[in-house]
């Protein structure tokens, strides 16, 4: 396939792209803010680990989507709440254990699927980094489908697992709404399918691997494309620019 | 919980050294843990985890009695200075 430059990115493609970004910045941030405080010492460094692989993919797609007077560091952290693109999912806090476990299962096994859209992608370096994406994320799955399998043959961790899904499902589904500017990315040939396509299929494996879901009960959750956030955005916001609020000339 | 040793080969000609031990429900986690643990930075080419119960082992009281065997340490530096003298006695 030839390759389209980077460079040349339509908007709406652009903002397609920050969606995904956006995605992997907060969770990798949400994941990280485990350091020290998850359950126990394996766990703290594994989930630590799997927050900066999802950074390290923010960066590669801010990387491609930075330019002369826009750096990487200005599209992560430079712009308004309501600029970013990210979906309601990664913006909880979930600061009770078993409801960050099932997010890390329901968002990396969403990942695993999504990436698969950019495999014959006609941007070349979209390619690459949907290849190396995906090449990490199945040891995040496997990392939370395995704690999963084993809490799951525990009652009291049973229920608590029931409980999270229960309450992050329709966060869930709505990682799949059509984010701004998705139509552009299909017609640009930089994305196969629309988000929404994948949905059955993920929610195939929550039914399989946390029993059958009543899915035409789940609320819709209006993101509206994912163009405004979640009352758990601002907090964490101010979190993420610390540094640069008392050093505007950090680098991340 | 079990308790697995851990194990890590670089590649080439290194032999498999220890880890460290890691502390996990199954074998499964077991891997996906030790993996961030200790070769989250490719510290390793190739790992082993070992249950700590299929270790077979002896402790001091076993070992110990064999610490006083000079006799043991046999190096032939004895035989080779006598037969420098001899070749040196020779010449």
């Amino acid at each position: 396939m030839s390759g389209v430059a980077a460079g040349s990115l339509s908007d709406g493609t652009r903002e397609f792209l920050l969606c995904l970004a956006d995605d992997e910045h907060l969770m990798g941030q949400r994941h990280t803010e485990w350091i020290g405080v998850a359950p126990f010492l394996e766990e703290d460094l594994a989930l630590a680990s799997i927050g900066q692989d999802e950074l390290g993919h923010a960066a590669m797609l801010y990387e491609l989507l930075s330019g002369p007077g826009r750096d990487i560091d200005d599209i992560a952290l430079g712009r308004s709440a309501g600029e970013y693109r990210s979906c309601w999912l990664v913006e909880q806090k979930c600061p009770d254990w078993s409801d960050a476990l099932v997010r890390h299962w329901m968002y990396d096994t969403a990942e695993s699927l999504r990436w698969q859209m950019f495999e014959k992608s006609s941007i070349d370096e979209l390619r690459g980094i949907a290849a190396r994406a995906l090449g990490e994320e199945s040891f995040h799955v496997m990392h939370a489908e395995a704690m999963v399998a084993a809490l799951s043959l525990s009652s009291d961790a049973h229920s608590r697992l029931a409980h999270s899904i229960a309450e992050l499902l329709s966060l869930g589904v709505a990682m799949f709404e059509a984010p701004a500017g998705e139509l552009d990315a299909i017609d640009d040939g930089v994305v196969s399918t629309s988000m929404v396509t994948l949905l059955p299929e993920w929610q195939q494996r929550v039914d399989a691997r946390f029993g059958e879901q009543d899915w035409a009960a789940v609320d819709t959750v209006h993101q509206n494309g994912r163009t405004t956030r979640s009352d758990s955005f601002a907090p964490m916001y101010d979190v993420m620019r610390e540094v640069l609020l008392i050093d505007p000339e950090a680098k991340w | 919980m079990r308790i697995y040793e851990v194990f890590l080969k670089r590649d080439g000609k290194d032999e498999f050294r220890h880890a460290g031990s890691i502390e996990a429900a199954n074998q499964q986690l077991a891997l996906v843990l030790a993996r961030e643990s200790y070769a989250r930075r490719a510290e390793g080419d190739l790992m082993w985890l070992v249950d700590r119960a299929d270790i077979v082992s002896a402790d001091h009281s076993f070992i110990a009695p064999n610490a006083d065997k000079p006799h043991r340490h046999n190096d032939g530096s004895l035989v080779a200075a006598r037969r420098k003298a001899q070749r040196e006695a020779a010449s």
